[in-house]
């Protein structure tokens, strides 16, 4: 038996406590990961247009672009969200246009409520892979949108298809694109305070 | 090495008062505050082996009304929870209740505690030569908070969850679902239950983390050591970069459900394809840590009863090694149905496909340490055999599942249900009765009877595969899962499963009758009942080992077999 048992035992706990920590540490960074993950994804979405997130460009860099002599058309899908007192849809439901070309389409939207409302458009692009050369110059979809009751808007967007479409082959076939919007409501608050976006 | 061993035996002297290796505390503080890995182990088995029971029920509530078309009993069952007179929408959330409960038990509460709690506690102290676990404190606190976590379980049955009381949500909780979905406590419960379990798993992996790299006997080096232990290595890794990811994403649920944040909700910006990401990344390496320690298990065992050291150790740990480190970036194959693009498509698939490797590394070498050995078929080498069989069944319906374009098909049908019972329901506790009936005389000094422990195996085996086989007709014809109710042509195979399930409980019977035996009229194990196949630490102890193990270390010498 060892005489001062306590003493003789301070190593190994020593070890444990510093490789016990060496672990918790793990598992805290890995709790962090999952946080992290969402601004990373959205950072990573935006910059490569995964899973069908539109790419937006400066009205000055869409002007720099060639317009090519193809034309892609582009289908307008305008979706509510269940519940909101909103009719919205697109004036055309289809356009067609010139790859490269910059072009407007609009929006309608009405409040159909005795109140005021303030909604927020989510979008998509199909095919997924066509999402990162759907650029966006200006939308609605950009900021918050408040009605007023029984209040009618025209909404505009304007993008472009970019050029490099044509180079990619696994849109080779693909001669139509869909752009589609959900309009949800924003969660009213006195203070008018934004939802993390 | 030796100053090492000279603190290892330091470490029982406070105990040590009356110079009695047995010394053990008074009946609450040995069981309610327990320090010692075996008594924390024995804990462990005994809360797995009631939650299983209360799951296993479940499922028999689940065969009872999938027997045939229409709604039979659900609001029988209701009642039962105590809300009389349902209205149908009512029994199909009950529905739900009882898939997410069945789910949620069987994979938190019954295979991890087994696996990992108790097994895991009991055996790898043991066989690495320990005297205990590095941290017996919260050893004692990751039992409790498992328990606490199944009460917080049970409560969310009998609170109100959305349409009618209990959470509805699956045991994947997807979102919006589990947010906007369930309003009502139940589904909360139902998340902190999660939170509680996952705290206790991840504070376990610490500890077998800690104990595996510290706290080995002189000479046992790291490929020295079994491959039980091995395998707890692995599983402790997962599940200490896995498990806060899971409560990372159900803490975003909490936030989302109460918080007013929108992490899940495309009206604030969020996404609820990104819960399904952050589950699935936890997700599918938590398969590996319920089917892990059930290969190490298995390897034990296969060896010992074909008196052969375990052909290509260092194969097998390794394979180990890589099913963990691959399990980590396949999560998305849960999710082909999502809109993923082709490409992601093909990444995942192939991915998920390269697993086959190593697993078949593992089964290969099963077969060929059995391949010339001198075999002897007792209890634990008939369920191992059987657990062999059953994995393969199921490792090769996964195979077919990993491919995007079929399972675009097979997403969500019954197919996926064989497929997963075939390696958790009918693989992983096939290995847990293997490891029991191997370690069970050794933890309790008592010898169960060989003739129950083979009449369980059979009775258990058609039982299991009456249940499961038909399923992959079922999934394949397109019955969808999650449902209680199902067109009249799936009639056949569902009435056969249902009928299965009776056999499979009846096996459950002979399970109990078996322990009883054992405790009331075993013979005496010794310390090796085995014989000279069964080469690790812990059989050189008696049965079951003294309260205080090891207190002079043993030495591992270089020619020692695995």
């Amino acid at each position: 038996m060892a005489p001062n048992a306590s003493s003789a035992r301070a190593p190994i706990d020593g070890r444990n406590r510093r490789v016990g920590l060496i672990a918790l540490s793990f598992a805290v960074l890995m709790l962090g990961m999952g946080y992290i993950a969402v601004p990373l994804y959205r950072m990573f979405c935006q910059a490569t247009g995964f899973n069908g997130t539109p790419q937006r460009a400066t009205a000055l860099a869409a002007s720099h672009i060639k317009v090519l002599d193809r034309t892609m058309s582009i289908r307008f899908d305008s979706n509510i969200d269940p519940g909101m007192p909103w009719r919205f849809h697109p004036e055309a439901t289809t356009a067609t246009v010139r790859i490269g070309a910059r072009a407007m389409a609009l929006f309608d939207a009405e409040n159909t409520s005795d109140h005021a409302i303030t909604g927020s458009a989510s979008y998509n692009i199909q095919p997924d892979e066509a999402a990162r050369y759907f650029t966006k110059v200006q939308c609605f979809c950009f900021t918050q949108q408040t009605l007023a009751a029984h209040q009618s808007v025209r909404m505009p967007v304007i993008y472009f298809v970019n050029p490099k479409i044509v180079d990619d082959p696994d849109l080779a076939d693909v001669r139509q694109i869909t752009l589609s919007y959900t309009f949800h409501p924003v969660a009213q608050s006195a203070s008018g305070q934004k939802p993390a976006v | 090495m030796a100053t090492t061993a000279d603190h290892f035996q330091a470490h029982g002297d406070p105990h040590d008062h009356a110079h009695d290796g047995d010394h053990k505390p008074a009946f609450f503080a040995r069981w309610f505050m327990s320090t010692n890995h075996k008594d924390i182990g024995t804990l462990y088995l005994i809360f797995a082996i009631t939650a299983g029971i209360i799951g296993g029920a479940i499922s028999g509530m689940m065969r009872a009304e999938l027997s045939h078309p229409g709604i039979q009993y659900l609001g029988t069952f209701a009642g039962w929870l105590g809300v009389h007179n349902p209205s149908f929408d009512q029994q199909l959330h009950l529905w739900n209740v009882l898939i997410t409960a069945h789910g949620l038990i069987m994979v938190f509460f019954m295979v991890m505690p087994a696996m990992i709690g108790g097994f895991g506690n009991w055996f790898v102290p043991l066989m690495i030569g320990a005297p205990d676990m590095a941290f017996p404190r919260m050893n004692n606190i990751s039992f409790w908070l498992t328990v606490a976590g199944f009460c917080s379980l049970m409560i969310s049955a009998f609170v109100p969850g959305g349409v009618g009381n209990g959470a509805g949500i699956g045991w994947t909780a997807y979102a919006p679902l589990s947010t906007s979905g369930s309003q009502g406590p139940a589904v909360d419960f139902a998340i902190f239950s999660l939170h509680l379990a996952g705290a206790g798993s991840i504070m376990g992996a610490i500890n077998f983390i800690t104990t595996i790299f510290n706290m080995r006997a002189p000479g046992m080096t790291l490929h020295k050591m079994p491959l039980f232990v091995w395998s707890m290595l692995v599983t402790a890794f997962l599940l200490l970069l896995a498990m806060p990811v899971l409560a990372a994403a159900i803490t975003m649920l909490i936030t989302d459900r109460n918080f007013h944040t929108t992490f899940f909700d495309a009206s604030g910006g969020g996404d609820p394809i990104l819960f399904q990401h952050l589950f699935w990344f936890f997700g599918h390496p938590e398969v590996y840590i319920m089917i892990l320690p059930g290969f190490g298990m298995i390897s034990q065992i296969v060896s010992t009863f074909s008196r052969k050291p375990v052909f290509g150790y260092l194969g097998m740990a390794y394979a180990m090694v890589a099913i963990g480190v691959v399990g980590f970036v396949v999560w998305a194959h849960h999710m082909y149905t999502t809109g993923l693009s082709e490409d992601v498509k093909m990444y995942f698939t192939t991915a998920t496909m390269v697993i086959a490797v190593p697993t078949g590394i593992k089964i290969f070498s099963w077969v060929a340490t059995m391949w010339g050995g001198s075999i002897s078929f007792k209890s634990p080498m008939v369920w191992a055999m059987g657990f062999i069989f059953l994995f393969t069944v199921g490792g090769v319906t996964g195979v077919v599942l990993a491919n995007g374009g079929i399972d675009d098909n097979l997403q969500d049908t019954y197919y996926v249900v064989a497929h997963f019972h075939y390696v958790l329901s009918l693989g992983a506790v096939t290995s847990l009765f293997a490891g029991f009936y191997y370690w069970f005389p050794k933890m309790s000094g008592k010898m169960h009877s060989e003739f129950l422990a083979h009449a369980h195996f059979w009775v258990f085996f058609v039982g299991v595969n009456l249940i499961f086989f038909p399923m992959h007709f079922l999934g394949a014809q397109g019955m969808p899962r999650r449902v209680p109710n199902y067109a009249p042509q799936f009639e056949h195979w569902n009435h056969f499963a249902s009928m299965g399930y009776l056999v499979m409980a009846s096996s459950m019977v002979i399970f109990f009758v078996n322990i009883a035996y054992a405790f009331i009229a075993g013979k005496k194990a010794e310390g090796n009942y085995w014989g000279e196949g069964a080469t690790t630490l812990e059989w050189t102890l008696s049965s079951p080992p003294p309260y205080h193990q090891f207190e002079t270390l043993p030495v591992i010498g270089d020619d020692h077999h695995h």
